[in-house]
């Protein structure tokens, strides 16, 4: 295996130009993707071939290492004076590869994954559309923006709006000076937590679900459809409620807390705002 | 708002009841909406654990957690079936929310370090909840140690500092203090209401964020090291 590293590593050093990299190595089937870059941003893209190829516009003192042993590969850049300027990456990889993307001052795009994501970003925005069985996204000053997911999707930011959309399977968001927008969900079990941010969330209730949206400081709308069957606990300190159709307590109201049901209650839906609207609007 | 079998719900979703008992309860929730609240609470909270990873603990951490919370070690029921022993443990919904937030603490300290990284949304423990017979804040309880972690993180944030760039250090330093912000107006509302689930989750959940947010800054800090 370490051979077959090394000689990954000298071909992808071989090819490597002043100023720029394009190569493109095969890879077997279920390799993984890693690639670390401090300063730059990473765009994947997919394609229906067993191999990588590796586009990177960089500065001449910089070079892009590739490290491949049959089961991981790995990119990231150095330079021959201290840390590398910065390096843009165009990858082009198999789309059912699992990717491991992070970077630092830069951003990440992912379009149409069929594998496995994890990004991290610190000062960048993350863009996705794409992903299975486990989507984890996340960025500190940066935006995250996530679509077209088939599984378990966790996305957050720190300073920034996470906005999910088209996503089938557990959805957890977060972020802590944001709005989180959720829209055409389709998930029995969605959280959804800001604490100075407005949450909407538009997609299914489905009977036996759990849906948790929660902020401090903001204003929480729910789109209902039609058919649904949830029990609705509601819960604001110096908020309000209001609802496109109308409501009857289940229980004795306490302060600005109350619960109720539509249809036969068979989901549970918690929506909480400390100091902000709580809606619920119909389709 | 409480009564007898308020105290006996956990219980109950625990099917721990005698038959009789389970009988009169089902005939009293047919009749008090604030009990079936306070189940479904309940349910929810049992629903949301289940989905927690499991970890042992390298201690027995609850003397600690009771002596924050001033609870007595909770009931232990053994049941022995024909292949396996059933551990159950009861507690009241705000002993449950301060007992999340004093283990957070607890391990908030050097430990996290060496820890393999989770996501934000798993390592949110208890979920809020409410509805059982709460006589102060739970959470005011627990503030000790959640002050003593906050501490030891805001230390190795100090130090560390200086490794990251400016822009992180605002980004982090403003969220701080948005998160700081909503703690401090919790804790307003509280006074006026100690008894409140909802401000007592909320609370919990808020100060828990700002744990999170410097376990981040923190992790920030070592992969710059």
């Amino acid at each position: 295996m370490t051979l077959t590293m090394t000689l990954g590593l000298l071909a992808a050093l071989a090819q490597t130009q002043a100023e720029g990299t394009d190569t493109t190595l095969a890879v077997r089937a279920g390799t993984r993707l890693e690639v670390h870059n401090l300063s730059g941003d990473i765009i994947v893209r997919t394609w229906d071939r067993n191999s990588v190829r590796v586009q990177a516009e960089h500065s001449s003192r910089d070079r892009v290492e590739i490290g491949y042993g049959g089961v991981v590969l790995k990119i990231s850049a150095s330079s021959r004076r201290g840390a590398p300027r910065g390096v843009d990456y165009i990858l082009t990889v198999p789309a059912a590869m699992d990717l491991n993307l992070s970077g630092t001052y830069g951003d990440v795009s992912v379009d149409g994954s069929a594998g496995r994501i994890n990004v991290e970003s610190v000062q960048g925005d993350v863009t996705v559309r794409g992903g299975r069985s486990l989507v984890t996204l996340h960025s500190v000053g940066g935006d995250v923006r996530v679509g077209e997911v088939r599984g378990r999707l966790e996305a957050s930011s720190t300073n920034g709006e996470v906005t999910v959309e088209d996503v089938e399977g557990e959805v957890y968001a977060e972020t802590t000076n944001g709005d989180l927008m959720l829209r055409d969900i389709r998930s029995d079990n969605v959280s959804a937590t800001t604490v100075n941010g407005d949450i909407v969330y538009r997609g299914t209730v489905s009977d036996n679900g759990q849906y948790r949206l929660s902020t401090h400081n903001g204003d929480v709308t729910v789109t209902v459809p039609t058919g649904t069957n949830a029990t609705v606990a509601v819960s604001t300190f110096s908020g309000d409620f209001e609802s496109d159709f109308p409501v009857t307590l289940s229980g004795p109201r306490q302060g600005k807390r109350f619960n109720f049901t539509i249809g036969t209650g068979k989901a549970t839906l918690e929506l909480e705002s400390f100091q902000g609207s709580i809606r619920l609007v119909r389709p | 708002m409480t009564d007898h079998w308020t105290h006996r719900l956990s219980e109950y979703l625990d099917d721990e009841l005698s038959a009789t008992e389970r009988l009169q309860i089902e005939e009293h929730l047919g009749a008090c909406s604030a009990c079936r609240q306070t189940l479904e609470e309940l349910r929810a909270v049992v629903a949301r654990a289940g989905s927690l990873e499991d970890g042992t603990p390298e201690r027995d951490l609850w003397p600690g957690v009771a002596e924050r919370i001033g609870a007595a070690r909770p009931e232990v029921a053994q049941a022995v079936g024909s292949r396996w022993r059933r551990l159950r443990l009861t507690l009241t919904v705000p002993q449950l929310a301060a007992a999340a937030l004093a283990l957070m603490a607890v391990s908030a300290g050097s430990v996290w370090l060496a820890k393999p990284r989770r996501p934000i949304m798993q390592q949110a423990a208890v979920p809020p909840a409410a509805g059982a017979v709460i006589t102060g804040s739970p959470v005011a309880m627990v503030e000790g140690a959640y002050q003593s972690a906050v501490r030891d993180l805001e230390r190795v944030l100090a130090l560390g500092r200086g490794r990251l760039d400016t822009a992180t250090v605002r980004v982090l330093e403003q969220n701080l203090r948005i998160i700081d912000a909503a703690i401090a107006e919790s804790q307003r509302a509280l006074v006026a209401d100690p008894a409140s689930p909802y401000l007592n989750a909320h609370l919990a959940n808020t100060m828990r964020r700002k744990l999170e947010l410097l376990r981040q800054a923190s992790r920030l800090v070592a992969a710059r090291t």
